[in-house]
């Protein structure tokens, strides 16, 4: 991704902004989601876990392995008996509102390699961190110390790396 | 435990359908106001954050599992959610979107977008196989 193509995204996803669901309205629906998952739903142990989509993701490809193989790799208790099924609703829904806009376009990959690092990288950070962003924010929501640093700790990455990536398309 | 499978899917749906329309992106907020002072995605992030906050201990009231509370941090730990965290922000930036972004993002067709959750779910394998046994030897 070079810094016309951050250009270009930001330019074409800020023309979209006129329909639909405000930032916020979806900010307040996704925490409701998590937080109802949560308590009243069986998304737990461990707590804060109502949407994570690297824990989730991770618990699912792992459930998989486990049925599939003889290997006992580690799921979360929430994901024991079936695993939690949020990467593949977030797809369906995804895919449900762009064919109801006349979004749904196939965009081909520049850089397939590149892409698939940084997912690689993602969801390895993410592991280690015990949360994607949302999570680490969820967390830092429910109280837990170790959200609030891991929450911090993503802030100044994504402060450094934006400077970065403008850094770059400046120079 | 098949209650929250059903949920999770119903809840991926939701936030998914939300997430399209509203491309709420969780790292993208910050970037935007950064690099354009646009603070569209930045309130959905503190919107999220805060209603959060609000609803756990709500939702505790009204007869949901409250929060059980966390332990207390370890130096080993904090050092891996530090370290892991960091990492998140900065790949997430140069991939374009948090994780959540990107599910959404592939689901509207990008191509890049499925390459990078290719690379996703490989990287729980590769984290299984290699990253945390060698973490397991190194750390104490």
């Amino acid at each position: 991704m070079t810094g016309d193509d951050q250009g270009q995204v930001v330019q074409v996803e800020r023309s979209r902004r006129t329909i639909g669901v405000s930032g916020i309205q979806a900010g307040v629906v996704i925490a409701l989601a998590a937080v109802a998952a949560g308590e009243f739903f069986e998304v737990r142990p461990p707590d804060a876990y109502g949407i994570c989509m690297a824990c989730h993701g991770r618990d699912l490809v792992d459930w998989l392995v486990n049925q599939w193989s003889s290997a006992r790799w580690p799921v979360s208790q929430a994901s024991l008996v079936f695993p939690l099924l949020t990467s593949v609703g977030v797809i369906l829904g995804g895919l449900v509102a762009a064919m109801m806009s006349g979004e749904l376009r196939w965009h081909r990959a520049r850089k397939p390699l590149k892409s698939f690092a940084y997912g690689l990288l993602v969801m390895n950070f993410a592991l280690l961190a015990a949360g994607c962003a949302t999570r680490l924010l969820l967390r830092t929501s429910a109280g837990d110390p170790l959200g609030v640093a891991g929450f911090t700790a993503m802030v100044a990455g994504v402060i450094l790396a934006t400077w970065w990536l403008r850094w770059r398309a400046l120079r | 435990m098949t209650v929250a499978a059903v949920a999770s899917l119903v809840v991926g749906i939701v936030i998914g359908f939300v997430g399209q329309r509203s491309r709420m992106c969780f790292v993208g907020g910050i970037r935007d106001f950064i690099l354009v002072r646009d603070t569209f995605l930045l309130k959905g992030m503190i919107a999220f954050g805060l209603v959060a906050w609000v609803a756990f201990p709500v939702g505790g009231l009204v007869g949901g599992e409250a929060v059980a509370g966390f332990g207390k941090p370890v130096l080993t730990t904090l050092l891996l959610t530090v370290v892991g965290g960091f990492g998140v922000g900065y790949v997430s930036i140069l991939a374009n979107g948090c994780p959540f972004r990107q599910h959404v993002l592939a689901a509207q067709g990008s191509g890049s977008s499925m390459y990078y959750l290719a690379g996703f779910f490989a990287g729980t394998v590769v984290f299984q196989l290699v990253v945390w046994p060698v973490l397991v030897r190194v750390l104490p």
